[in-house]
């Protein structure tokens, strides 16, 4: 099967006007403009195979965004190759656009005084949809997002959740096999974002679409996405599967301790084991580099009144944390 | 290839339309408020022209009444500005700062189509229909009954108007690909067309020239209403017709080059 | 001493604040400018017309070039948006954050207004001396006495326009339809406060209902003290008058509408 969606060397370079702050920076911008280039995307390369969940990664600013209007058609790459779904997204035209879906966490398609029906109807006509298949995928959305009792309200009267729901839905009547989610989750509370993650995952395993999501909620990628791509200043930086992306940077293991006995345990005790993240008897937790972990616990299990043990690898945040000041090299854990 | 318009186009355009029908029908206050408002610029309009003629008999060569039929079909063009024109292409610069336009851009219709044609606030129709009864009274009062062939002619010369007025905005909001922080395009086009008020033949000879040649100004007002009164022949209908196919062919390419931009093509 | 010393910081710190926001909309404005050029460049364009090479109550063409060559310059020096401002600042909220600072939100309009009209009057000024070189109908002579005059009343004008902006603004609190009514108010003003002709060319019935409301002394005084149409003492005296009145009674209604309207904001909320 062909891949999805193939970058080659992609790269994008924006040109943009420096200003330094205060009025005297804002005169001399008037005066004499001045310019830099900012490479938003450098050369980066990927595939993405049919059926695929994949997270894109990144601080703010690290052209994560760029790289998915690329996809999307809306950006014409500086340099680099594009494939999406068969087609070279820039010129693609109708019938690329009617194979992909582009939801904006930030922005709303849907028509603010007017239930969310209003705007799939226009969608309909706007993606061409024949009235059977319309009825048939609304009921499936509807069924699957748990929309039957707000498709009648007027979109200013649905809660955040409710709205980003009503998006997915309107973006996903027309069937993409290809769907960018830049933030899909933003805003949304717990709840919001748990079913929005389950919706994600079933529309996939049922329709076999590809989606490429951004999100900086880290449970929407342990929960979504299997594999990631790392992006930071431009550079894609990892590629892979998130547990290989832990076992690779995370150089410590997290031993999780519920002592039994009294109090006798201190903290000066547990310091003698490994870092003491945090203690609250007769919860403690350790941390202790990663090829230590399993010597460490026997040390611990025989020293002090251990009720429970586990270890664990830290969390996610933190690795991809550590991704992006030192980077992803193959060391030597 | 340039100008083909799919037949699909037409459902999108009467599902937008009706989307924006179902809106407007929740705000029907602003249908008292757009005709009383545009009862008031009406008035402002003829108390201003009737301040001219206290002092003079005619305007560029034009008597009262004639002027008065120009103001009619002023109000008509404005009616059909402020009902599609400016709630549609008008926002083009605040969705081009704020991203809103990436959604635009990602569906399977043409972009300027879309963006230009996307609201129909009716209300302002009324402006239409106020403003060509007005300019149906002031030829009644000129005592001037048109005949087929001029009627026609203002016709052709009315949808000339109309396209020049679009292709003028289009070139307009164009702009606000590259100057991304001008947010009030519009009201560049609100002092130029302000000079659409009167006949082009009441200004002094180089604004008169801008306004037939540079900024088609007097396509829009003064060449349909002579058409109506018969101050021009019929035949201007076909030169009205090749300006307005001009002004949108420059417009269109106007608006793929700042397209373009916009995308990065144009490196 | 101390007080003066901290408002002149505290509107230091706001106009220098205004002007680096208008820089960034530097092109925004300059549109504004175009926009309050053309209107009279077209009635200057139009009474040129009629006016031939006769006089049209008492103007000849020149007249009307510098009438409408003063009028762009005051209309720029005394125009106030702070309605539209004020109307989005209730409607969306913004108009919170600004009560919670201890400083009166009309001292930042204030300020607003400060750097707008330094600007923009400057690039009308120098519109009206490039113009004046190469045409000498529009040139005034360089009177001091009638500058210093003008430019006095020009302040008075500015305070009032202000006021009136202002408290219409506040008409927000009660209806969505506040710039509306200002609109409707400005579409008065094109014929009562002489933007579309001097005063002098109206009907005189219409001239008479102008004269007993304030609408004159926002833009027709200033002008035609810059012109030269108002002159003598009395005139003078009569218009300092008229514009410190009708400047007293909108401060009321200011006063009256942000109290009032700051009670129903409290009651009611955003």
């Amino acid at each position: 099967m062909p891949p999805a969606i193939t970058a080659e060397q992609l790269s994008k370079t924006f040109r943009v006007k420096v200003r330094d702050p205060g009025l005297r920076g804002a005169l001399e911008a008037l005066l004499r403009p001045r310019y830099r280039d900012v490479h938003a995307v450098r050369e980066v390369t990927f595939r993405i195979d049919p059926g695929e969940i994949v997270a894109f990664l990144g601080p703010n600013g690290a052209g994560k965004t760029t790289t998915l209007k690329m996809l999307a058609g809306l950006l014409y790459p500086t340099s680099g190759r594009v494939e999406v779904a068969g087609f070279v997204p820039w010129g693609g035209g109708p019938e690329f656009k009617r194979r992909i879906a582009l939801v904006l966490g930030n922005r709303q398609q849907l028509v603010w005084d007017l239930p969310p029906e209003e705007t799939f109807l226009l969608n309909r006509a706007i993606y061409e949809i024949a009235p059977a298949a319309y009825r048939e995928r609304l009921a499936e959305l509807v069924t699957l997002l748990e929309l039957g009792d707000v498709l009648d309200k007027p979109v200013r009267q649905l809660s955040l959740g409710e709205r980003m729901k009503c998006e997915l839905a309107a973006a996903l009547l027309h069937h993409p096999p290809i769907l960018f989610l830049d933030e899909p989750t933003l805003g949304l509370d717990v709840t919001a974002q748990e079913a929005i993650r389950r919706f994600l995952t079933e529309y996939r395993d049922r329709h076999g679409a590809t989606v490429l999501l951004t999100s900086h909620y880290m449970q929407d990628v342990t929960a979504l996405a299997r594999r990631v791509l790392i992006i930071n200043r431009g550079r894609l930086l990892y590629d892979g599967a998130l547990d290989a992306l832990v076992a690779r940077i995370a150089r410590t293991k997290r031993l999780e301790l519920v002592l039994g006995g009294d109090d006798g345990v201190t903290a000066e005790a547990l310091a003698a084991f490994g870092e003491v993240k945090s203690f609250r008897f007769p919860n403690a937790v350790l941390e202790v580099p990663r090829e230590e972990a399993a010597a460490t616990s026997a040390r611990l299990l025989a020293a002090l009144p251990v009720a429970d043990l586990s270890i664990e690898d830290p969390p996610i945040e933190d690795v991809i944390r550590q991704a992006f000041t030192r980077g992803v090299q193959e060391d030597d854990s | 290839m340039m100008f083909r318009v799919p037949r699909s186009a037409f459902r999108v355009l009467a599902a937008l339309w009706r989307l924006n029908l179902a809106e407007e029908l929740q705000y029907r206050a602003n249908f008292v408020a757009s005709v009383l408002g545009t009862v008031f610029w009406i008035g402002t309009a003829l108390l201003t022209l009737a301040l001219f003629f206290r002092h003079t008999t005619r305007l560029g060569g034009w008597d009262y009444w004639e002027v008065v039929v120009l103001l009619g079909v002023f109000n008509a063009l404005t009616g059909v500005i402020e009902a599609v024109l400016r709630p549609g292409i008008g926002r083009l610069a605040s969705e081009v700062r704020n991203g809103g336009l990436d959604l635009v851009l990602a569906k399977p219709v043409d972009a300027q189509g879309f963006v230009s044609f996307r609201r129909l606030d009716v209300w302002h129709l009324t402006d239409v229909v106020l403003g060509l009864g007005l300019a149906g009274y002031a030829l009644s009062r000129l005592g001037r009954v048109p005949g087929v062939l001029q009627l026609a002619a203002f016709v052709v010369a009315l949808a000339a108007a109309g396209i020049v007025v679009y292709a003028i905005w289009v070139a307009l909001m164009s702009l606000a690909f590259w100057f991304v922080s001008v947010e009030n395009l519009s009201v560049l086009f609100d002092a130029v067309y302000e000079g659409a008020r009167y006949p082009v033949t009441a200004y002094p000879g180089a604004l008169r020239f801008v306004f037939v040649y540079l900024l088609p100004i007097a396509w829009t007002t003064t060449i349909p209403t002579s058409a109506l009164t018969g101050r021009l022949g019929p035949e201007i209908a076909v030169a009205a017709a090749a300006v307005a196919a001009l002004a949108f062919v420059l417009a269109r390419l106007l608006w793929r080059a700042a397209l373009r931009r916009y995308t990065g093509a144009s490196g | 001493m101390n007080r003066v010393a901290d408002w002149a910081r505290r509107y230091g710190a706001l106009i220098r604040n205004a002007w680096l926001v208008d820089l960034q909309y530097r092109a925004s404005i300059v549109l504004w400018i175009i926009w309050g050029v053309t209107e009279p460049t077209i009635a200057l364009g139009i009474w040129w017309s009629i006016a031939g090479d006769g006089q049209v109550g008492g103007y000849a063409r020149a007249d009307f070039a510098r009438y409408f060559f003063a009028l762009m310059l005051v209309n720029q020096l005394t125009i106030a948006w702070d309605s539209w401002y004020l109307d989005r600042w209730i409607r969306e909220g913004d108009l919170n954050y600004r009560l919670a600072r201890p400083l009166h939100p009309a001292h930042e309009a204030v300020a607003e207004n400060i750097a707008y009209k330094a600007r923009s009057g400057g690039m009308i000024l120098v519109v009206w001396l490039v113009a004046a070189l190469v045409w000498p109908a529009v040139r005034l002579p360089l009177a001091p006495g009638r500058w210093t005059l003008t430019a006095l009343a020009v302040l008075l004008a500015a305070a009032m326009r202000f006021f009136i902006s202002f408290a219409t603004g506040l008409l927000a609190f009660w209806t969505t339809r506040a710039t509306a009514i200002m609109g409707l108010h400005g579409g008065v003003a094109l014929f009562l406060s002489g933007r579309i002709a001097p005063l002098t060319l109206l009907p005189p019935a219409v001239a008479g209902v102008a004269a007993l409301l304030w609408f004159p002394y926002m833009l027709a005084f200033p002008v035609n003290l810059l012109t030269g149409a108002v002159h003598g003492t009395a005139a003078v005296l009569h218009g300092f008058a008229g514009q410190l009145v009708w400047l007293g009674l909108w401060v009321g209604a200011y006063q009256l509408a942000w109290t009032r309207g700051l009670r129903r904001y409290g009651a009611v909320g955003g």
